[in-house]
């Protein structure tokens, strides 16, 4: 037995045993469901080899699954997050309902990613992808709040995109008679080219759906925010990267082959822009935390998309760097904000204010991720960033620079809204009771929080695996090209050195916290944030001085026009057109056995009044 | 390494904007028709303030809000070239671009707006908001004009755009004038005085975020501009006025540049947020446009 094969079975065992382990113990169940998650990455990381294909004969269809370093360096994603989120979901899940039904679909969820990974044959690849579609579509439900809008929505779009999928899965066979994705890339540049166009659009829309592209991007934000935080933070971070996988794998390596490439490129790169303005402004709007992140999370796939689309080597560099930090920080983030609700039991920045004194390691590891999604040095996300910037400036991608730069900056918006919403402002006594989350919780958070920091300066960590998954995709070695351990470089050879600018930055601001706290933090004393100068008069206990309400209104006001059409809407007036066309069949379809039977009546007279002319 | 030459640098640029700050006290006052404080009316201010003792504090993020501000302000100068051939000032001008730049100098802001988060006082959060409001607007024309002169001059580094100045001849303000337009009327949003002074709003938030702030909080905040100051406008010499050979030049060609956002707010009563960010997604980002458009075409 192969040792994919043992992993596949751990996973799927281990989630059938842990769903009935419920039933004799709690604590057992919380054991056995850790190892069913921590042991297959273990030994997926210690003792798969790359480049060696195992075979699976069921029904006369040979399922091919195998690894190479590309999907390798997604695997690192999927199981390095995944395990974070299970050792958080732990601290999460303690005193929930229905811990077993969650721990179910969260095991069969990480396996049906890494079986994505590792298909090398599209009939597997389908049936991962559903897999997927529904572990994750049963843990949004799990709350039971709102199935029929949100769950629906959720599945309707993903049943659209695995629909189209499936069509090309049949296209593809039909024309070359093979299921190997390999062999596909190779037959691609041969077919005709209404194939050349069609094959990759029915592949883009499912994939588009997973990576929440506009338009299909409108089951994301509900999704994301009712889907329990342990699982939203695999979810965003590493669920949503399948997309951009299949983009990557399927798409960039396919429509490479032949000229017209280029076109379906360019589209698909001013999507991810349009994408990214338009989440970010959404995002700065909603005044719930789940919601926020939700269409950050939207905003931030929109860069991705931007990366992979442009397809040079440092483009794809920064596309899957941003990748690997969005599955941090926004992993992170959900954490965060799955902490603050399981301690104040709301994530409403309207309720809740002022718990930086109460939470200060969810602090620290919120502001550690913020920084990083706005992409400011010394953290990872500036890496990101910054090559994102120079491969569109380097490629002659003007105006979408300019694009992705407004989004960006946008972004510092959310960005202060999270934190402030949650952490500072006035600290009020409906909150006093609140204590730091537990430690099972706060470990993973701050430990993604520190491998942020440690990717600002040393980034090479994470690039090389991307190289290495590049350089099998045909893409040129770029090392010391684009990057080194600590030192990243453009195509016209500009260079930022990290290094060093880390070392200026913490020596200026320990120079500057020793010179405040000289003489300074031990004999001042802490005040409230009552005690501040409202106007010259001291506020009493009980005046309200919260301000979270119309946050960002100036900034919405001057982009109100940009806002005023929604996709969702267009969405909600087709239903509505197909909800009134069956009423119109329903008329038909009565289910009433008399009228059936006038039918079949109507047709016999019909066919024998008729039956020169048809016959 | 050349810590020597840091702290050169800094103490040139700390005292070349407290005296900016300090002249644009007196000229507003002559403009106004009042005698004005002193030129180095800012010295004794900052001196003041910082042999004050502080008997509050906000908490920890309220304590080193001031730290992070000054960390931006002091990076940022050790990026941006001070004088093109000096032995001086090289620092880590060759270690990071201009892409670079424009997102260390927002560190500061973001650290210091969690600062004053902290404090509780709702004009803080208010003037926060509006700040990075106005941000976004003018940040538009400004990385506009920089992607079109990188694009012209097939380099992001700012030692590179000013060896391209050199090597042509001319100043990128003549090369590429639309450019230049639009640099200069996003640094009248970088600066903040008024008609952009949304952030500090002194009649109506009080001074925004610096409100809570007392002693050396306040003298590490008011340096941090100081600095912040000096190096923008060093910033725009060196990219469109072909950089300075000597302390001299320098002097006069920021001087001149400073100039311009102080006789503008001189004139000009202050907008609100939405109004401030509108004017800078208007004729800045029109010219912004066709500098890229000439930076395509030429």
């Amino acid at each position: 037995m192969e040792m994919i094969h043992i992993i596949f079975l751990i996973f799927f065992g281990g989630a059938i045993i842990t769903y009935f382990a419920g039933k004799v113990s709690k604590v057992l169940q919380d054991i056995l469901f850790l190892i069913s998650v921590l042991v297959p990455a273990y030994l997926f990381f210690a003792y798969v080899s790359m480049g060696k294909d195992v075979s699976l004969t069921l029904g006369g269809i040979s399922l091919i699954w195998g690894v190479n370093h590309f999907s390798w360096f997604f695997s690192l994603i999927v199981l390095g997050l995944g395990s974070m989120a299970a050792i958080y979901s732990l601290g999460f899940m303690k005193g929930k309902e229905r811990k077993g039904y969650f721990y179910f679909n969260f095991i069969l969820s990480i396996m049906s990613m890494m079986g994505i990974l590792l298909s090398q044959d599209l009939i597997s690849f389908f049936i991962f992808w559903e897999i997927m579609t529904w572990t994750s579509y049963l843990i949004t439900i799990y709350s039971g709040n709102d199935i029929q809008r949100i769950g629906i929505k959720y599945f309707v779009f993903s049943a659209i995109g695995a629909y189209a999928m499936l069509m090309a899965i049949v296209m593809v066979h039909h024309l070359s008679g093979t299921f190997l994705i390999g062999d596909m890339i190779k037959i691609y540049p041969h077919m005709s080219l209404s194939m050349q166009i069609w094959i990759p659009i029915l592949f883009l829309m499912a994939f588009g759906v997973k990576a929440a592209m506009m338009p299909l991007h409108v089951w994301a934000p509900d999704a994301y925010s009712n889907a329990p935080m342990a699982y939203t933070s695999v979810f965003s971070g590493a669920l949503s990267k399948m997309g951009i996988y299949g983009m990557v794998i399927i798409l960039v390596t396919m429509t490479n082959q032949i000229p017209q490439g280029t076109w379906f490129r360019e589209i698909l790169a001013w999507l991810g822009g349009i994408t990214a303005a338009l989440g970010t402004l959404w995002a700065i709007r909603q005044d719930d935390a789940k919601k926020l992140l939700a269409y950050s999370s939207v905003a931030q796939l929109g860069y991705i998309i931007t990366g992979i689309a442009i397809g040079t080597e440092l483009a794809m560099l920064a596309g899957l760097f941003l990748a690997v930090m969005h599955a941090l920080f926004k992993g992170t983030l959900f954490m965060v904000t799955g902490a603050v609700e399981k301690q104040t039991g709301t994530t409403n920045f309207n309720e809740v204010t002022g718990l930086i004194r109460k939470m200060p390691w969810t602090f620290l590891a919120a502001l550690l991720s913020i920084i990083a999604l706005a992409g400011i040095p010394p953290l990872g996300g500036f890496v990101g960033k910054w090559m994102l910037y120079e491969s569109l400036i380097t490629s002659n991608h003007y105006l979408l620079v300019i694009l992705v730069f407004f989004s960006s900056t946008a972004a510092f918006l959310y960005c202060y809204k999270f934190l402030f919403g949650f952490f500072l402002g006035q600290e009020e006594k409906e909150w006093s009771h609140v204590k730091e989350a537990p430690a099972v919780m706060v470990v993973p958070m701050v430990l993604m929080g520190l491998f942020m920091f440690v990717l600002g300066t040393f980034p090479g960590i994470v690039l090389k695996p991307i190289n290495n998954g590049l350089v099998d995709l045909g893409f040129v070695d770029s090392f010391k090209h684009l990057w080194n351990s600590s030192i990243i470089l453009n195509g016209w050879g500009n260079q930022v050195v990290l290094q060093p600018i880390l070392y200026y930055i913490i020596a200026v601001f320990v120079f500057f916290a020793i010179f405040l706290s000289w003489k300074g933090f031990r004999t001042t004393r802490y005040v409230t944030t009552k005690d501040i100068s409202s106007s010259g008069e001291v506020p009493a206990e009980d005046e309200n001085l919260t301000f979270s309400v119309g946050f960002m209104q100036p900034f919405l006001r001057a982009v109100a026009p940009a806002m005023r059409r929604q996709i969702d809407k267009y969405y909600t007036g087709i239903a509505e057109g197909l909800e009134s066309l069956f009423e119109f069949m329903r008329k038909v379809y009565t289910g009433n056995g008399q009228t059936y039977a006038i039918y079949v009546f109507i047709f016999v007279v019909v066919v024998l009044l008729f039956k020169n002319v048809l016959f | 390494m050349n810590i020597l030459g840091a702290v050169v640098t800094f103490l040139l640029a700390f005292v070349v904007g407290m005296t900016y700050g300090g002249l644009n006290r007196k000229i507003t006052a002559r403009i106004q028709n009042r005698k004005g404080p002193p030129f180095y009316q800012n010295f004794i201010d900052a001196f003041k303030l910082a042999s004050k003792k502080s008997a509050i504090h906000h908490g920890a993020m309220h304590h080193l809000g001031p730290a992070f501000l000054m960390v931006s302000s002091v990076v940022t100068l050790m990026i941006v070239p001070v004088l093109t051939h000096s032995q001086w000032f090289p620092n880590l001008n060759f270690q990071g671009d201009l892409i670079f730049l424009l997102y260390i100098m927002t560190f500061g802001p973001l650290g210091m707006a969690l600062g004053a988060g902290q404090t509780g006082n709702p004009n803080s959060a208010i003037g926060v908001t509006r700040g990075l409001s106005q941000m976004v607007g003018f940040e538009i024309p400004w990385v506009m004009a920089l992607v079109a002169i990188m694009i012209q001059y097939h380099t992001t580094s700012i030692t590179g755009l000013m060896a391209a100045q050199a090597q042509s001849g001319t100043w990128l303000m003549f090369s590429s004038p639309f450019a230049f337009i639009a640099a200069i009327l996003a640094m009248l949003g970088m600066f903040g005085y008024s008609p952009f002074d949304v952030v500090i709003a002194p009649a109506e938030l009080a001074s925004g975020p610096a409100s809570e702030n007392g002693g050396k909080y306040l003298f590490t905040m008011m340096s941090s501009g100081s600095v912040f100051a000096f190096v923008k406008l060093t910033l725009y010499v060196d990219l469109f006025l072909g950089g300075a050979d000597n302390i001299i030049m320098l002097l006069i060609k920021t001087f001149a540049l400073y100039m311009i956002p102080v006789l503008y707010s001189n004139t000009s009563v202050r907008y609100r947020t939405e109004q401030s960010i509108r004017w800078f997604w208007g004729w800045p980002t029109f010219f912004g446009l066709l500098a890229i458009l000439q930076a395509v075409i030429f």
